[in-house]
């Protein structure tokens, strides 16, 4: 576990690189992974209670990866903390009969609690986890549940928000990764999503709001997390930038998917460190 | 049927005679064994949206409110939330009408049930046409077509109270997903006490060698009383084949059929995809060949009706079936 935020910079830093590296080998989500980049670095390599040696102990933290094609950044978080080596996903993502594909997948994978990839599933899927906790009377565990914005479009995600806040699962924490990107542009153009923090706020849900890439800010967050045995769910409304850290990707629909060249990739790394 | 009781000739299984103006409701003895099934473990629990009533939930709801989940009006998230349930170890039953589980939730028993492969059991009635005048939004016509094409995913449709239960009673420790849809029409008493459900084995309720129905749910009422009448007017002997299972499919049982050289496959469902096309497929597979029929909702949404109306409209009420047979059999 890394407790500092410098070192959870580094971290973050470091699992930037590795998308990058993987993303000039195969088109992968790189896009909505660099957005997410920060909060699920400390996510996983701060917040979580998980061992990679006890993937089935009852008092871990649960993980759904609701945006499923965020799933490189997933992996490579999972690797900085042991559960394989980072250069088993360089190795096999994407490949016939690898274990990491452009969707999570938990036949392949064991360290994949949920297989996503069709939005608006994980969600209601971490919904029933928590409330499965809840019967099992772990008041410990949390179910952490990351999102898209765009995935906020489907019907699916506000049956569950209304649930959740329902059955006072406390023990679950949504992450909204608001990139403001979907797919095919904008989803301020595309959709009527405007205020997502007011309509989680409207459905009984503790709302925070800040940004993604500061991550003292996320770190603070995580540490103020009311008791998993608490009564109201938590969101965070992570402002993000769709494919922060790389100046040619960042805020640019093209970027949602793509393979870079060796050229842009070694351009990439260099912006990366001078940013540091 | 003239009489008010007829006996079964060739009856195999333990009841010597059957009463066919006996009501036996299967949603009301799969809501009332429910209760016992949550007695006897622990990690069932009910997942409803907004149809506890209908679907004959109340009496677990109130023996076990804490394992009991009511989502609302919201049937994507109850069979996702009962898939998070499953994750968490639980043995969920998902209650809803039929169209609502397997069209509104297709992709979510798809994806987040089938392919995790978890314990999670859709109990669904109002199948085939039985949703009679509540029209075609009601009804459950493409349901085994549509769920049984999911890996992984058993199909059971239920006849008879004691194989209610019983299916009940085995899905409790079925690897996988299990998909039960049952009518809300009446059925009859089928089977007698020493009945033994096995999923995957069809079970021959009335012996004969000169035909055969395959049929499952309501049409093995309508298979038994067509086998008598035909019995009466031509003296043959019609078996019957209670495929109770549509997925895994009996093929044996299938096979064993055809060598009477008169098969009709009738199934309160589309005839696409349905237990005929499945039986078919067995039969073209083998190389078989047989007279053969399919009989079952025809290519056309209907206007809403009593079911048995619609039944006997689309020919595979009693008459329905008796009428095919004795076509078949020239």
């Amino acid at each position: 576990m890394i407790t500092t935020v410098e070192g959870l910079r580094q971290a973050a830093l470091a699992i930037r690189k590795d998308l990058l590296e993987l993303c000039s080998l195969q088109t992968i989500h790189i896009g909505g992974d660099l957005s997410v980049t920060d909060v699920m670095t400390v996510l996983w390599q701060y917040q979580m209670h998980y061992d990679p040696q006890d993937i089935h102990a009852e008092d871990r933290d649960r993980f759904v990866l609701s945006k499923g094609h965020a799933s490189a950044v997933t992996s490579f978080n999972q690797a900085a903390i042991g559960c394989f080596d980072r250069e088993d996903v360089l190795r096999e993502y994407a490949t016939d009969g690898g274990r990491f594909s452009m969707h999570s997948c938990r036949l392949v994978n064991p360290f994949v609690e949920v297989s996503t990839g069709s939005l608006g599933h994980g969600f209601p899927v971490a919904c029933g986890m928590a409330a499965g906790l809840r019967l099992k009377h772990n008041d410990t565990s949390r179910v952490y549940v990351v999102m898209g914005d765009g995935e906020q479009s489907e019907g699916s995600v506000w049956e569950a928000a209304m649930n959740a806040a329902h059955l006072k699962l406390g023990n679950l924490v949504a992450i909204i990764d608001l990139n403001g990107l979907e797919a095919d542009g904008s989803i301020y153009e595309l959709t009527g999503l405007d205020s997502v923090a007011e309509k989680y706020r409207s459905f009984g849900w503790r709302v925070c709001e800040f940004d993604g890439h500061d991550i003292a800010e996320i770190k603070r967050q995580f540490d103020s997390l009311p008791p998993a045995s608490s009564e109201t769910p938590t969101v965070f409304v992570c402002h993000t930038v769709k494919g922060k850290g790389v100046p040619f990707m960042e805020d640019q629909p093209r970027w949602h998917a793509g393979r870079i060249t060796r050229e842009q990739y070694e351009e990439a790394l260099r912006t990366l460190d001078e940013r540091g | 049927m003239s009489s008010m009781k007829k006996r079964c000739v060739h009856w195999t299984k333990g009841a010597d005679s059957m009463d066919f103006t006996e009501k036996v409701f299967l949603r009301d003895v799969i809501g009332e064994h429910m209760t016992a099934l949550g007695r006897a473990d622990e990690r069932v629990v009910m997942v409803n949206a907004d149809l506890m009533g209908t679907c004959r939930c109340r009496g677990f709801a109130e023996a076990f409110p804490e394992r009991s989940f009511n989502v609302g009006i919201a049937e994507q998230n109850m069979v996702s939330f009962a898939a998070g349930l499953a994750h968490e170890g639980f043995v969920p039953y998902v209650f809803s009408m039929v169209p609502f589980i397997t069209m509104r939730a297709c992709e979510q028993c798809r994806t987040d049930v089938a392919y995790a492969g978890l314990p999670v059991r859709f109990i669904a009635p109002y199948a085939g046409l039985s949703g009679g005048i509540s029209g075609a939004t009601h009804w459950g016509i493409e349901d085994c077509a549509i769920m049984g094409a999911m890996p992984g995913m058993t199909v059971l449709e239920p006849c008879d109270p004691r194989q209610a239960e019983q299916m009940l009673d085995v899905s409790r420790s079925c690897e996988g997903p299990v998909y039960l849809r049952c009518s809300v029409e009446p059925v009859v008493r089928v089977y007698g006490e020493d009945y033994q459900f096995q999923t995957g084995k069809a079970d021959t309720v009335r012996e004969g060698q000169d035909g055969a129905f395959l049929c499952a749910g309501i049409t093995v009422k309508y298979a038994l009383m067509a086998a008598e009448a035909v019995a009466e007017q031509t003296g043959k002997q019609i078996r019957v084949v209670d495929m109770h299972t549509f997925k895994p499919l009996d093929r044996e049982a299938v096979l064993r059929a055809a060598e009477t050289g008169h098969v009709i496959a009738a199934q309160d469902h589309v005839r696409i995809g349905g237990l005929g096309y499945a039986a078919a497929a067995v039969l073209a597979e083998a190389g078989v060949q047989t007279q053969f029929r399919i009989l079952g909702v025809p290519d056309v949404f209907e206007t809403m009706a009593h079911a048995p109306y619609l039944y006997h409209k689309f020919g595979y009420d009693d008459a329905g079936l008796t009428a095919a047979m004795l076509e078949l059999l020239g």
